[in-house]
């Protein structure tokens, strides 16, 4: 059992990790989703968790959010162990999947409401619509009914509610895929304003580049088990493709 | 939240064309049900006020005819119908045994299409064995009445069904659960806002459109407010039993498609099988004789006791010393005779007739035993008893038609016998008839069966969510 997530580091300062994992563990009769998994996120950090499909980046993820409970080891947001008290470690949180769906016969405003409203924040319309413009979203659409949204500005009002809720922590489970580059652009631009602003973010993704281009730190998952961990800036991106390549074997696949 | 919720689930239901549409059915639905019942309410009180007046003017005719009679005039009438006999008068002036409509008579035919609702019992052929049963289209039989019982009963909860059944799993299969899981809040409490929000919607356009009813049916709420409210209690409890089912079918975490074919099916289980099957086995265990076996011994018996009619008075008038005449006047007509042999054949119909109307006590005091496993028949029940028109009711009027009958009979048998003549003196002592409802209204212990069924299932639901939960199954399929 962790008592804190609080790390004394060699300037005598504590650090919080917001995001941490210690031999978390999920299995599904024989299969092994996630195997021993140890994973800390510092305040302002990006973790980009990269992996082929059933790597178990997205089970982590449901992990943290307390989706589905843990075969042994811990999860904790803030310090909380998210299956002792969910409620409150997603008050720390905004989750971004990679379709965010919202209310279809709602406008942008009103479904940055509802959600805001249901999570405790009682926040004013014109603080509401200045969070929507914050993120991004065109001043036209934010009346609008979601229905004709498209992905991009889908994601948008799901940044909106991140600043909304002065998220502590941001879970991202490929959120710019099957975005058009200058949306996904955007959106990494958004990510990385809030990461400025102290928050830790956990995004499970398959793009190596924007992994490059986004994140603090890089995981490379493979069955389950974190096979990689590094700061983005010891690699290159053309060291960061052989690496990820040679962890999945694919060079010895295609040879 | 739950202001939220409930700010938004307002808008989502607004803004949602199928919960217009179920709203709209549910709205005119309920309207030509009341409407249904106003007609054949209307229908029984002209039938009644037709048969009254009707016997009004034959009473001045015949009172008309007694004083020509008196003053010495003849009067143009066959022997049969001269009104200074006792026996023309019992015969062919009978009195009106109505049985007036309740109030709330409108909410459910209930027994009304198959027993008369007025009989004019006669001195002879007291017969009200045949005559009590009416005939009724076969076809209404087969699909019942569509009255505001049906429609709360039968359709109400389909409505239910078609506004519930997907509150969960909509949100599953349209990928909004995930978002709404990762705020901080409890999914169980979610769906249980949720459920509550739309069970007071309902709830709501229900009491506006019976009130309405209520109103087109002239329905006096002063006098009879408990009746009105005892009525929507019943209507919200049966409801809530369909919510409650609702909500833990939600709870169970199934496909939208999974939740439609269970709720349908425990509709057909609840509504329509145990009712099937209580009837079934009332019938099996308490089978009714024949009613032609029946009727042909009757007739046996009367033929076989008309023959003997002579040694029949004989032993009457034994019997009934009362009856036998003291002076030397007497003189013994087809009426002496037909009436002493005719008190022999009622005791020996009775025993007839008990052996039928027993098996069919048996009947229903089984279905009410068993009433309890069914919310439908609960409400059924319950509703034909406020309406006025549940077999007890209509066992009450019976019994009290016979005993006016036999009021009526012993009106005029003394006359007969002692050769007599009626006056008019005498037709302001008729014997008066007038229903009193003894069937009393108690829907306490009904309500609480309903609201124990619904904690019931509510906790089953809460225990699969529980069970679900652990298993990670409630967002994630």
């Amino acid at each position: 059992m962790i008592s804190n997530c609080l790390i004394q580091t060699k300037a005598n300062e504590y650090i919080l990790y917001m995001i941490t994992t210690r031999n978390l563990t999920k299995k599904y009769g024989d299969f092994i989703a996630v195997n021993n998994l140890d994973l800390d996120v510092k305040e302002g950090e990006i973790l980009c968790l990269l992996g082929a499909n059933g790597a178990g980046k997205s089970t982590t993820i449901n992990l943290l959010l307390n989706f589905i409970t843990p075969t042994s080891g811990e999860a904790l947001i803030n310090g909380i162990d998210v299956t002792k008290d969910p409620i409150k470690t997603k008050s720390f949180l905004t989750y971004i999947p990679e379709n965010l769906m919202l209310y279809p016969t709602l406008s942008a405003v009103e479904n940055l409401d509802y959600f805001t409203g249901i999570s405790g924040k009682k926040i004013s319309k014109s603080q509401l619509e200045t969070y929507l413009l914050e993120a991004g979203l065109q001043k036209e659409a934010l009346h609008k009914r979601i229905h004709s949204f498209s992905k991009g500005m889908r994601q948008k009002v799901g940044i909106a509610l991140a600043i909304a809720k002065d998220t502590k922590v941001l879970l991202l489970d490929e959120p710019t895929s099957g975005l058009d580059p200058k949306s996904s652009n955007e959106f990494s631009e958004l990510l990385k304003e809030m990461s400025n602003k102290g928050v830790a973010i956990l995004m499970a993704t398959h793009d190596l580049f924007r992994a490059k281009s986004i994140g603090s730190h890089i995981g490379i998952m493979k069955d389950g088990v974190l096979k990689n961990n590094f700061k983005t800036q010891d690699i290159s991106i053309q060291g960061l493709e052989e690496l990820y390549l040679q962890t999945m074997n694919y060079n010895e696949v295609a040879l | 939240m739950f202001l939220y919720n409930f700010k938004y689930e307002l808008k989502l239901l607004i803004r949602n064309k199928w919960i217009q549409v179920l709203s709209v059915i549910i709205i005119i639905n309920m309207l030509f049900a009341g409407y249904n019942g106003k007609q054949k309410v209307d229908k029984r009180n002209a039938d009644i006020e037709n048969i009254t007046n009707k016997v009004s003017q034959e009473d001045q005719l015949m009172l008309l005819q007694l004083d020509s009679i008196k003053q010495g005039h003849t009067v143009n009438l066959s022997k049969w119908r001269v009104p200074t006999s006792p026996m023309a008068v019992g015969n062919y002036h009978p009195r009106v045994a109505a049985m007036q409509p309740h109030d709330m008579a409108f909410v459910a035919i209930g027994q009304s299409d198959l027993f008369t609702h007025y009989t004019r019992p006669k001195v002879v052929d007291n017969s009200l064995t045949i005559k009590h049963t009416e005939m009724t289209s076969p076809v209404q039989l087969l699909f019942g009445s569509f009255d505001l019982a049906f429609v709360v009963i039968y359709l109400l909860p389909l409505i239910i069904i078609a506004f519930t059944y997907n509150i969960l799993s909509q949100e599953k299969e349209s990928g909004s659960l995930r978002l709404l899981a990762s705020q901080p809040l409890s999914i169980r409490n979610w769906v249980l806002q949720k459920v509550i929000l739309r069970f007071f919607w309902l709830v709501l356009i229900t009491i506006l459109v019976l009130t309405v009813v209520f109103v087109i049916n002239e329905f006096s709420f002063s006098e009879n407010l408990g009746a009105f409210v005892s009525c929507i209690i019943l209507v919200v409890a049966y409801m809530m039993f369909w919510f409650a089912l609702a909500f833990a079918i939600n709870l169970f975490g199934k496909s939208s498609a999974k939740n439609a074919m269970s709720l349908l099916g425990l509709w057909i289980v609840f509504v329509l099988l145990i009712p099937a099957i209580m009837g079934q086995l009332s019938s099996s265990f308490y089978p009714i004789p024949s009613r032609t076996k029946m009727l042909n011994e009757m007739r046996a018996l009367k033929a076989e006791t008309t023959k003997k009619q002579d040694k029949i008075l004989d032993n009457f008038l034994r019997d009934h010393p009362e009856y036998a005449s003291k002076d030397d006047q007497g003189k013994t007509s087809f009426w002496h005779r037909y009436m002493a042999s005719q008190r022999i054949i009622n005791d020996e119909l009775s025993l007839l007739q008990d052996k039928y109307d027993g098996q069919l006590r048996k009947q229903h005091e089984l279905i009410q035993q068993f009433q309890y496993t069914s919310p439908a028949i609960i409400v059924q029940q319950s509703l034909n008893a406020m309406a006025g028109t549940s077999s007890t009711n209509y066992e009450d009027y019976r019994n009290q038609v016979a005993s006016f009958a036999q009021q009526w009979q012993d009106f005029f048998i003394p006359l007969l016998y002692k050769n007599k003549e009626f006056t008019k003196e005498q037709y302001a002592d008729f014997p008066k008839f007038t229903y009193q409802s003894e069937a009393e209204v108690t829907i306490t212990t009904k309500i609480a069966v309903l609201v124990l069924f619904t904690l019931l299932i509510t906790m089953i639901g809460w225990g699969a969510f529980r069970l679900n939960a652990k298993k990670g199954l409630v967002i994630l399929s």
